[in-house]
């Protein structure tokens, strides 16, 4: 099977990940922007960060055969430094636009203050006024009331809600977000959002539609393979085969190729390498023994 | 005719109506003197306007490159670069101070494409030498569109990087399997230090049991010496036939005909055989490394 992980952090993983994600079926992967696990002083620091994963971060995945894609966006954390965060929406445009942004995100909320809400409500207006879709983080703390409100103020600003991905759902505010009529996204990561089996059930209850499986995958102890893992687990419970294929391909796809930033054509046709931008022939998955055990090629 | 004047006239038959109008009001905001900011914009912006895929130019279009600015070759460019270049040669101030601001400005924002675009564009610029620390940081790059981009298809290296860079970056060829040919100007700089660095190399992967990069040998010359004579025979004994190939390429370079001679006889791929026999009848300058580039060669079954 082919695999979309829409919510993944692969600035964060290492090569053996991105090797055991081609293995398993993966073949596209979006990285919104976030913080790093710590707060950013400067908002040069912004600048780099928008560049890593539009730059060097697609370089590394296309060694691999997945295509990487991304969200720019001032994430609610860090929104509460208001200082900064007015100088990191300045430069915001300026990596909205590029080629492989396809979503305004993850934005939202955390604390659920005044300052994350500016933030939130100018990233909004931002994407509306440029048509774009939006990825919003819901927060842990009081996450049923934010998400209510994440949705309440995205229409308020006018975002369409078929361009409105919510993260991190879980038992409880799922109805709420498929009632708006946005995308329900859920988070396959160990011990806090959403665990696979959990999954196997909503998909169950609620059926395939306007519902994505992504991982999150980041710095804390997280799985790059929550995805096919789920798939797999979901197939093993009798969830119906297109039913899986539309929660970790098919719906992320439709959801995120509303940006006009993924050619879908291509990603069809395995494996998906960028020729124009020569990074084809890359020696890295060429000949790639099983490494178990194995000694360290020379 | 200009370099824009060639990037113009290639774009024309490309764009359709409403591509078309995109540029031009582009090009108007900008020589109407649009900031840094709205020029980045642009410069991004063009791939959600300009055509997708590889330029392709005609031969009567490459040779118009080639005449505006000797060592250009448009051949690998794609259609949104060439869009993206005719838009940096379209500001208004690019021989003025700003020029290298409004260019450092774009750099520090751009993606991996508007990257490659901007260092395609550093040659045609006035005053280019402006650009000498940029372009090698293209050519510090290890992304291999990057460093191509400012290492290959273009007089920038070998008419402006210093001894040091540019030694680095034929060297580097080989690590990031750019393809060293490409390099334009390459036979006109070589020096036996940069022999030197390629023997080291030769020994230092002998060493490690690891294959010689055909294209390596390129950086002989005439500077071989004993050492790398010693190096291009025991190739040639042990060698695949492109390395083999290379090698023999190599000899030729070096004025070693009568080892050319012998590894001809004894030499049984006929693929080798003829560039063996091509390189005997002077076909030897780096460019004839291309028959043996799996990306560019008819004669890619060859390992």
């Amino acid at each position: 099977m082919r695999f979309f992980d829409p919510h993944i952090h692969m600035i964060s993983r290492t090569t053996d990940d991105y090797e055991a994600m081609a293995r398993a079926g993966i073949r596209a992967v979006i990285e919104p922007a976030f913080w790093i696990g710590q707060p950013r002083t400067t908002v040069g620091a912004f600048v780099d960060y928008f560049s890593q994963i539009l730059g060097w971060e697609r370089f590394r995945a296309s060694q691999f055969g997945i295509a990487h894609y991304c969200c720019i966006g001032l994430n609610s954390k860090e929104a509460n430094n208001e200082g900064l965060a007015r100088e990191v929406l300045e430069i915001l445009p300026r990596f909205a636009f590029k080629e492989g942004v396809v979503a305004i995100g993850e934005i939202g909320y955390d604390e659920i203050s005044a300052a994350e809400e500016r933030a939130y409500v100018w990233q909004l207006e931002f994407a509306r006024k440029h048509d774009m879709v939006v990825m919003v983080h819901s927060p842990h703390r009081d996450k049923k009331r934010g998400i209510q409100r994440s949705i309440a103020v995205a229409r308020e600003v006018g975002q369409p809600m078929e361009k409105l991905v919510i993260d991190h759902n879980n038992e409880e505010t799922v109805r709420d977000v498929l009632d708006a009529g946005a995308w329900a996204a859920f988070t396959i990561y160990p011990h806090t959002k959403m665990g696979s089996e959990r999954m196997c059930e909503i998909v169950k209850r609620y059926g395939p539609r306007q519902i994505i499986v992504d991982s999150s995958a980041d710095w804390g102890v997280s799985d790059p393979l929550g995805v096919p893992k789920t798939a797999k687990l979901m197939l093993e419970r009798g969830v119906p085969a297109e039913h899986v294929e539309q929660t970790t391909w098919g719906n992320a796809l439709a959801a995120y190729s509303q940006s006009g930033q993924i050619d879908v054509e291509a990603l069809l046709t395995t494996p998906v390498i960028d020729q124009r931008a020569l990074f084809s022939d890359n020696s890295v998955l060429r000949g790639q023994a099983p490494r178990v055990d194995a000694p360290v090629p020379n | 005719m200009s370099s824009l004047d060639v990037c113009l006239a290639a774009l024309a038959p490309r764009l359709s109506a409403p591509q078309r109008a995109w540029f031009d009001v582009a090009r108007a905001e900008l020589a109407a003197g649009a900031d840094d900011d709205r020029f980045c914009q642009l410069l991004s912006q063009a791939s959600r306007y300009m055509p997708r895929g590889p330029l392709a130019p005609s031969a009567s279009e490459q040779a118009a490159a080639r005449k505006a600015l000797e060592g250009w070759s448009s051949e690998r460019w794609s259609t949104l670069e060439c869009a993206r270049v005719a838009l940096v040669l379209s500001l208004p101030d690019l021989g003025a101070e700003r020029g290298v601001r409004v260019l450092e400005e774009a750099f520090k924002y751009a993606d991996i494409g508007e990257m490659c675009a901007l260092y395609k564009s550093l040659a045609h610029l006035p005053a280019p030498e402006r650009f000498v620390w940029r372009a090698g940081e293209g050519a510090r790059s290890s992304m291999r569109a990057i460093f191509e981009a400012a290492c290959c298809d273009t007089p920038f290296p070998v008419k402006r990087f210093d001894d040091v860079a540019w030694r680095q970056a034929i060297i580097k060829c080989l690590f990031i399997e750019a393809p060293m040919w490409r390099v334009w100007g390459l036979d006109t700089r070589l020096d036996a230090e940069l022999a030197r660095m390629a023997l080291d190399l030769v020994e230092e992967r002998r060493s490690a049991g690891r294959a010689i990069h055909p294209e390596l040998w390129i950086c002989l010359g005439r500077h071989a010496g004993a050492r790398g004579l010693e190096q291009l025979e025991r190739e040639l004994r042990e060698g695949s036939p492109r390395g083999r190939a290379g090698a023999g390429l190599a000899l030729a370079r070096a004025r070693e005909l009568d080892r050319l001679q012998s590894a001809l006889a004894i030499e049984s791929d006929p693929f080798v055989r003829q560039i063996l026999t091509e390189a005997l009848a002077g076909r030897a300058a780096s460019t004839a490394w291309a028959a043996l580039d799996p990306a560019s060669s008819t004669l890619a079954q060859v390992r």
